[in-house]
């Protein structure tokens, strides 16, 4: 195991991994901007270095300044968290060159699952549906093309990225090329790359998706399937397992079904496969997740584990040293996101002081957050302030749990989306479990905190 | 060398000139822009080609990487480089970069500066970042010992500016 690991992330998933290396011993140093100076992993770390200015291209963007900082404090790897850099190869490549190792698929496992149609042929080929979809798109009329080929209505997605930037549906051919522009500079403004590729729409549909972890040697388990229907604007702000929508026939389907396809694919580390699922039950691949991800508490109060340890062990080279028999889900688990942004207004990320944070608590009640009384919130980055995560026995159970959590939960001095978690664990759709990706978009956050209100 | 002999030699020079830009530097521009560098440099034969990124505000390129952003950009102010601020009538020069400080040859404490004067590197990953000093005057004092590892925006060295008359 390392005896000294690089965060080169912020926030509350800094502070996570933080707690994951002092549980294993690990000696911890925080990779900072200036503008993160008062943050709580800061704070925790056993030692903080500072990486550049507020800016992400020269700080949490920076392979140079990230590399740099683990030579200097004398690090042995490298953990990227989730954006900034996860994902990226080069980054990889560049951290195993210096002599470090890249807490994460190695460099070129991220390079084989890097283009989206190229993983979704790979993965077809391993035998997993996939969703119809386009190959990178050259122009405007290659798009065109495409659109009539895969057939309207089509989803327009950056090849960078996630957070629904850059992401619109479109059911025309003039939808296809007013949208296109916008898109392009959606996504260049975001991830500085404009490259763009459709995706099959399927109307009323739930997003899905299955956790893996898979060892150097080509041992693999899942850790069984999230469903994250509860979006706005294509961004996940509600995610919870076992999904509603899948009967337990299907459920092991598909979970079994991802984990041979990926190890058959030579996957490496942790994973996540998403799937759309249709009004009938059926599904089908969109993408994958090289990284950890914001919602995996959910997967981790069902099943026990710790994930981010788990990262840190098999990237160490350690076997998984267990199998899928050993692998127990029990109960049901909701995360909601709490993110500083004003639901009214066009979900506008906030930024300032919070005066007053008070997290909740109780049994099978547990909050990330990397908050406390007093944080000066920058306006730099990603609005997520925290996750409250709840479990129960069953799905009501659980439930319960969120309203008596949300009663207690207190996050003053600037605007968030906790009224509009109390809204929708208020309403119908949400307690029938029948949440489907569009419905926040379509029937409008207003009407639904007007429901809860009156 | 007479001209007449490196004749064959140049045009040579100039084919291989060519080759290069033709070839390889489109190649090595893709590559330090993919990797965050801040300089990249190539030898074939007697021939060395070195690319530095422009050091103006905010230089570092996309590196392709997602983010997670909340769609802000960050004022300018903030993308200026740290190297200079003010304290008691003295300039203080902080550090461009995480990395080695290494102090410039002859450097020491008394040494007349004028402004913009490299008075050390940041070694950062084998890179060299200047540091320069803000303003004329003469070096006060180092901060940092050669060798030592430093951080963004670290003390490096004061500086006391020339009398103004």
């Amino acid at each position: 195991m390392f005896g000294k690991v690089l965060i080169a992330n912020r926030g509350e998933i800094a502070l996570r991994i933080v707690r994951a290396c002092h549980r294993l011993g690990i000696t911890a140093v925080v990779a900072y901007s200036e503008a993160d100076r008062d943050s709580r992993a800061v704070q925790l770390a056993d030692e903080a270095i500072c990486i550049g200015p507020a800016e992400s291209r020269r700080s949490y963007l920076s392979a140079s300044a990230l590399i740099s900082a683990a030579v200097v404090s004398g690090c042995e790897a490298i953990h990227p968290g989730y954006g900034f850099l996860a994902e990226d190869d080069t980054f990889a490549d560049m951290t195993r060159a210096h002599g470090l190792t890249f807490i994460g698929p190695p460099a070129e496992v991220l390079e084989r699952f890097a283009s989206k149609a190229g993983t979704r042929t790979l993965l077809a080929e391993h035998g997993l549906p996939t969703i119809p979809g386009s190959p990178m798109l050259r122009d405007d009329a290659h798009a065109l093309a495409e659109a009539e080929r895969i057939g309207y209505p089509v989803l327009i997605k950056p090849s960078a990225g996630g957070g629904g930037k850059g992401m619109r549906m479109v059911r025309s051919m003039r939808e296809l090329q007013q949208a296109l522009t916008v898109c392009r500079s959606e996504a260049l403004a975001a991830f500085g790359d404009d490259s763009l590729y459709l995706e099959k729409w399927i109307d009323e549909n739930r997003h899905v998706e299955v956790q893996v972890v898979v060892d150097r040697y080509g041992n693999g388990v899942h850790v069984g399937e999230r469903d994250c229907s509860v979006q706005r604007r294509h961004q996940k702000i509600i995610e919870e397992a076992p999904s509603p929508a899948l009967d337990d026939g299907r459920r092991e389907a598909l979970a079994e079904g991802a984990l041979r396809a990926v190890v058959a694919a030579g996957y490496e580390n942790l994973g996540t496969l998403e799937f759309l699922v249709d009004r009938d039950g059926n599904y089908f691949f969109i993408e994958i997740n090289c990284r950890i991800q914001v919602e995996h508490p959910v997967t981790e109060m069902l099943s026990g584990l710790d994930l981010v340890c788990e990262q840190l062990r098999i990237a160490a080279g350690e076997p998984l040293g267990y199998s899928q028999q050993d692998i127990a889900l029990r109960g049901h688990a909701i995360e909601f996101r709490i993110n500083a942004e004003d639901s009214d207004d066009g979900f506008r990320p906030q930024a300032g002081v919070i005066e007053h944070y008070v997290a909740p608590g109780g049994p099978g009640v547990r909050m990330d957050s990397h908050m406390y009384s007093g944080y000066d919130v920058p306006p730099y980055y990603d609005s997520l302030l925290g996750k409250l995560i709840v479990w129960g026995q069953d799905r009501p159970e659980a439930i319960a749990r969120a309203r008596v959590a949300f009663d207690e939960l207190v996050v003053d001095g600037l605007t968030t989306n906790i009224g509009l978690h109390r809204a929708l664990i208020a309403h119908r759709s949400f307690l029938d479990g029948e949440f489907t990706t569009n419905l926040l978009d379509r029937v409008g956050s207003a009407a639904f905190l007007a429901a809860a209100r009156g | 060398m007479a001209d007449e002999s490196n004749g064959d030699q140049r045009r040579d020079g100039r084919e291989v000139i060519a080759r290069l830009a033709d070839e390889l530097l489109p190649v090595l521009i893709a590559r330090l822009e993919a990797s965050g560098l801040g300089e990249l440099e190539v030898r074939e034969d007697e021939w060395r080609v070195r690319l530095r990124r422009p050091q103006t505000n905010g230089a570092t390129p996309p590196t392709g990487g997602p983010q997670v952003t909340a769609g802000l950009a960050a004022p300018s102010s903030e993308s200026r480089q740290a190297v200079s601020r003010p304290e008691r009538g003295r300039a203080l020069v902080t550090s461009p970069a995480v990395g080695y400080f290494a102090p410039s040859d002859n450097l020491k404490v008394g040494s007349a500066l004028r402004a913009g004067d490299v008075i050390g590197y940041i070694d950062v990953l084998g890179v060299r970042q200047e540091v320069v000093a803000p303003e004329a005057g003469t070096l006060a004092r180092l901060e940092v010992e050669t060798a030592q590892a430093v951080e963004y925006g670290q003390l490096i060295a004061r500086v006391e500016p020339e009398a103004r008359g």
